[in-house]
């Protein structure tokens, strides 16, 4: 069973993949708004999509955000990468875009490429921590461990005392994660 | 320059190489052998020699023995000598001898001094060169001393002409400041830099507050309650400030409630403003207090005081750790947020500082549970509010000073070839400031149409207010030259006319007091010279436009005239520099952070405390003038000026905050006079222990004018007993058993006896403390949150006898006998201002003159103020 669901995820990935590519390479015109997604950093936490919400309203109204995909960390836009970005080439518009959001946000969101790899080759690992319940604190947990190199995706919350992350086995194992945790004075919840 | 300054010099090694010539012949007269043989020689001849004099064989009085003479004729006049158990000598006699040591002594002195000025030639000190500068620009908080070397001292003081030397260090460093001074006055834009207004969070970008709020030695609280988004640090600490920051933690709002105070590891800095614009800044914050317990805010045990400082950052911008200078002590009221503000001068790359200054040193960061594990007081901080730079007028008025009316314009080379363009600093903001230098407008600077013209008006402003004096226009016209001579070397004009300023700066007539003797009178200094000795006095700093005037109509030293501008001189706000000034000196309260208290056995000792003190005995004596009271209330008083940490230190109930103010006495109260001051208890003691020889000599020579004589040589000093076996006076005891050390120790030690009833911290005392043996000590007034771990050792024994052989049971009983004694006590004091204001010690000639002082003030009812009147009516402050 959970195989088969890890076939869709990676089906849908896929197809959003190759929209995301279609989109950014079609020629834009002002009359045909193009409905583009990237794949968001920062979405440590369910509550994090209100104020992801927030951000688009008030601080980058150019981007009409139009959805959020929590569970894959992605979120789909409305808007014109020629108008917005004009001259960019469409390999920088992704870049262009990490810009402006980690700008507005003090970089406690940003945006990356859609995750080019299969999530059904790809390992969840969860983490039982203790910490104060404090929303900066799970965003510095989030942020130790979605920078190493081979963690797709990553969720934290100190209230739930966990921390999960969505690995790439041949890149990271859950050793290194903890290891790194370690090191930066969090501490883990005593196994029963 | 160089040369002027030499010419001086010459002037002063004269007036040096002719007091040297007082190996005079000093003829004592007849009258004193017959008595000398009668009365002396027994102890004091070249076989007995007693205290190592030979009256047989002492030479006439000379340079070198001149202050033995004046001893021989004050110990006989006082009836000390011949001494106790001798046959006294007839009174008649007696007067007759001191009478003939006194006219010899005297006409010698008068030989040696002749015509010249009493006052040698004196530079400015550190702090009168400071101060000066501030008056003369209108740059009230420029900070000019701490780059100047120290100054001597000699008779006490540091304004004396003998300790005021000058060399190639002095010249190089007046150089620096002048040029520092003229970057600072000299307008560089055509409108004023632009005024922010920044709010700051204690906890803000940068600073320590943060990071230790994160690990529990602080709060954030909203709505007096601990901020939702941002959890006390408990058992686990926040992680990751810069997360924190990026979240917007810090900046959502939220008030810091602090509990640690300032300490090697933590400086509390408010360090989003870093001053880029020197000048005057307004400064508003809003402070209260809590209990702290465990999670929850309650009302606090009272006010609490927080303190603003000055930090001024150095090297990579992290800081000196030490606050360059206080703004003050602000009431921190429970629960009750209270708004303080003030408006201060800034230099640039300075900060301002914070500290919980009432309360006890505690750490939650490394200890169990933190914040939530801890019960104590904290202060809260809802912000800070830094406005300015403030300018009412632009181009400043130091601009004005310096250029008048003069437009300011843009420097285009193009328009003038061959012409350098002025130069400017580029300024480095050093730390983690967010306020940011305004865009450069270009190069701007002042346009003549007529430089020469104009060179010579300016400077005709201004060298009579630099120099305090009317200058010669031949003088002036020198100035002029050098600024001709730089305009024809491709100077602009305002890079001409800063070489003359610098050089004027620079210059013997404005780096020294120049005493210039009135018409008619060479004795006297003229109304000039007046109106700067009274400024310097009064001011520590040059004469206002009312006192230059009053002497350019020359009836500054009308009496009626003087008596005026004494009480206006002090009752400007700037005779607070009078006040620190001469208590620095006179009281050394300069030295009040010389020794750190022992912190095992004055675990309650904090800088707070220290600067309460400080307060308190500047307050007294400001009183004591303003109030014109008796001088008795150097040594006995009815009020004490209290804060409520001094008060608490005291034990003296019912004073609430920070703020320093009148509190009445119990009768039966010690408290209140210089000798009973903790300041004056601290400076006195060694930080470990007290002993009754330096507050004795203390009291001796500050508060009765009769100095001891410096210990003999090779006479070991008495080690305290911190380990409570022996008292220290026992020690003395058998000290005393020593005749060489008796007869001085006989007069040195009753005063630090009845002292030894205060400790190291001018706390109240029946039992010593010690680290050693002894039985558990009582908390008494000590902070609940400071822990104590030293011990009641032997008592205290206050009692006493003075030489006189008048007993006292307690320091009360010595206060009562001291303060009877208000000739002497007058007399010293008058001796200190005269010495302070004139800037030359006080000679045996000058000792009738200033008793006529004394008798005048005492008919007046000896109130200080009248004394201080008094001393400046009379011609010994009035003579050059």
């Amino acid at each position: 069973m959970r195989h088969r669901r890890r076939r869709v995820f990676a089906f849908h990935d896929f197809v959003a993949m190759i929209l995301s590519l279609l989109w950014i390479l079609s020629p834009a015109t002002a009359e045909e708004p193009k409905l583009i997604k990237h794949q968001i950093t920062g979405l440590f936490a369910p509550d994090r999509e209100k104020d992801l919400r927030e951000v688009f309203e008030q601080k980058l109204p150019q981007f009409k955000l139009v959805s959020i995909d929590f569970k894959n960390a992605e979120a789909s836009f409305d808007y014109d990468p020629a108008k917005t970005f004009p001259g960019a080439k469409p390999e920088q518009i992704i870049e262009r875009f990490d810009n402006e959001l980690r700008n507005a946000t003090r970089h406690t969101f940003g945006a990356k490429p859609l995750r080019t790899i299969e999530k059904d080759k790809l390992k969840l690992i969860e983490i039982p921590i203790v910490g104060l319940d404090c929303k900066a604190c799970s965003f510095a947990v989030y942020e130790m461990v979605y920078r190493l190199k081979g963690v797709e995706q990553a969720t934290s919350s100190f209230k739930e005392g966990k921390l999960t992350a969505l690995i790439d086995p041949e890149k990271i194992d859950r050793t290194e994660i903890e290891m790194t945790l370690k090191q930066r004075g969090v501490q883990f919840k005593p196994q029963e | 320059m160089f040369h002027k300054i030499m010419k001086a010099g010459s002037k002063k090694c004269i007036v040096f190489m002719i007091l040297c010539s007082m190996i005079l012949p000093f003829p004592v007269s007849a009258a004193p052998i017959p008595f000398f043989e009668k009365h002396c020689f027994e102890c004091h001849d070249s076989a007995t020699k007693q205290a190592g004099l030979n009256l047989s064989k002492l030479e006439p009085p000379n340079a070198e023995n001149f202050a033995k003479w004046v001893k021989i004729h004050d110990r006989i006049e006082s009836g000390e000598m011949p001494p106790k158990g001798q046959p006294r000598p007839p009174v008649a006699d007696q007067d007759a001898v001191t009478k003939s040591l006194k006219a010899e002594l005297i006409k010698a002195e008068q030989d040696a001094i002749k015509n010249e000025p009493r006052t040698g030639l004196r530079r400015l000190t550190r702090s009168e060169y400071e101060n000066t500068i501030r008056d003369l620009f209108d740059m009230p908080g420029i900070a000019l001393q701490g780059e100047l070397p120290p100054d001597g001292s000699a008779h006490g003081f540091d304004k004396n002409s003998d300790a005021l030397d000058i060399s190639h260090v002095n010249l190089a460093k007046y150089i620096e400041a002048a040029e520092h001074v003229l970057n600072i006055a000299i307008a560089t834009r055509p409108n004023p830099p632009s005024v922010t207004t920044r709010r700051i969070s204690l906890a803000n970008s940068g600073g320590f507050v943060a990071h230790i709020i994160m690990n529990g030695d602080g709060v954030l609280l909203k709505d007096k309650k601990p901020d939702p988004d941002f959890p006390p640090a408990a058992e686990q600490n926040h992680i990751d400030e810069g997360a924190h920051e990026r979240f917007g933690s810090f900046t959502n709002g939220a008030s810091v409630g602090l509990f640690r105070h300032e300490d090697e590891s933590v400086s509390p800095y408010f360090i989003e403003h870093v001053t880029i614009y020197p000048g005057l800044y307004r400064v508003r914050t809003s402070l209260w207090s809590f209990q702290w317990d465990k999670g929850q805010v309650l009302p606090s045990r009272g006010t609490e005081a927080a303190r603003l400082s000055v930090v001024q950052l150095t090297g990579d911008g992290r800081g000196g750790q030490h606050p360059s200078y206080k703004l003050g002590y602000f009431d921190a009221p429970s629960m009750d947020a209270q708004e303080h503000q003030l408006v201060t001068w800034l230099n640039h790359n300075e900060l301002i500082g914070f500290n919980v200054a009432s309360l006890a040193p505690v750490a939650n960061y490394n200890r169990k549970g933190r914040a939530m594990a801890f019960t104590g007081p904290g202060i809260a901080c809802d912000w800070l509010d830094i406005q300015g730079p403030l300018h009412n007028v632009w181009p400043p008025v130091s601009h004005r000073v310096l250029f008048d009316e003069l437009p300011l314009v843009e420097f285009k080379a193009a328009d003038q070839p061959g012409v350098r363009p002025p130069q400017r600093k580029q300024v480095r903001q050093l730390g983690a400031g967010k306020n940011r230098p305004d865009p450069t407008p270009g190069l701007w600077t002042v346009q003549s149409e007529q430089p020469l013209v104009d060179a010579d008006r300016l400077l005709k402003l201004f060298l009579p207010r630099a120099f305090r004096r009317p200058v010669d226009d031949e003088v002036r016209q020198v100035y002029v030259a050098k600024v001709e001579e730089r305009l024809k070397a491709g100077d602009c004009f305002e890079s001409a006319m800063r070489w003359a300023y610098r050089a004027a700066l620079c210059s013997p007539d404005f780096l020294y007091h120049v005493s210039t003797p009135a018409p008619g009178k060479a004795s006297r200094i003229d109304d000039y010279s007046l109106a700067c000795r009274l400024s310097y006095f009064f001011l520590n700093s040059m004469p206002d436009g009312r006192l230059t005037d009053l002497a350019r109509r020359n009836i500054l030293q009308q009496p009626h005239f003087l008596q005026m501008e004494v009480d206006g001189l002090l009752k400007n706000p700037k005779s607070q520099r009078f006040i620190d000034d001469f208590l620095g000196q006179w009281l050394k309260l300069r030295q009040i952070a010389a020794t750190d208290p022992d912190k095992k056995l004055y675990p309650e000792f904090n800088p707070y405390l220290q600067d309460s003190m400080v307060a308190e005995t500047r307050a007294y004596f400001r009183e004591l003038i303003e109030q014109n009271l008796s001088v008795s209330h150097l040594v006995k008083s009815d009020f004490a000026m209290l804060n409520e940490k001094l008060a608490v230190h005291y034990g003296i109930p019912g004073v609430t905050g920070s703020q320093i103010r009148r509190v009445p006495l119990p009768p039966d109260c010690p408290r209140g006079g210089f000798m009973t001051q903790a300041s004056i208890l601290k400076i006195t003691a060694n930080g470990t222990t007290t002993s009754p020889v330096p507050r004795g000599a203390f009291v001796m020579d500050r508060l009765l004018g009769q100095p001891p004589d410096p210990p003999p040589a090779n006479i070991a000093a008495v080690e305290p007993d911190v380990r409570g076996a022996t008292t220290i006076r026992e020690q003395l005891a058998k000290h005393r058993d020593n005749v060489v050390c008796a007869s001085c120790h006989a007069k040195m030690d009753p005063p630090g006896f009845a002292l030894e009833a205060f400790d190291v911290i001018g706390g109240p005392r029946s039992r010593y403390r010690s680290i050693g043996d002894g039985d558990p000590a009582p908390r008494g007034s000590i902070d609940p949150f400071i822990g104590i771990s030293f011990k009641l050792g032997p008592p205290v024994d206050a009692t006493g006898v003075l030489p006189d052989g008048r007993a006292f049971k307690d320091v009360l009983d010595f206060q009562t006998l001291i303060a009877a004694d208000s000739h002497r006590l007058l007399m010293n004091l008058a001796e200190r201002l005269m010495i302070y204001s004139t800037g030359r010690d006080t000679s045996f000639g000058d000792r009738d003159q200033l008793a006529a002082i004394v008798a005048n003030t005492q008919k007046q009812g000896g109130g200080i103020r009248t004394l201080i009147h008094e001393v400046v009516q009379s011609s010994l402050f009035q003579n050059r």
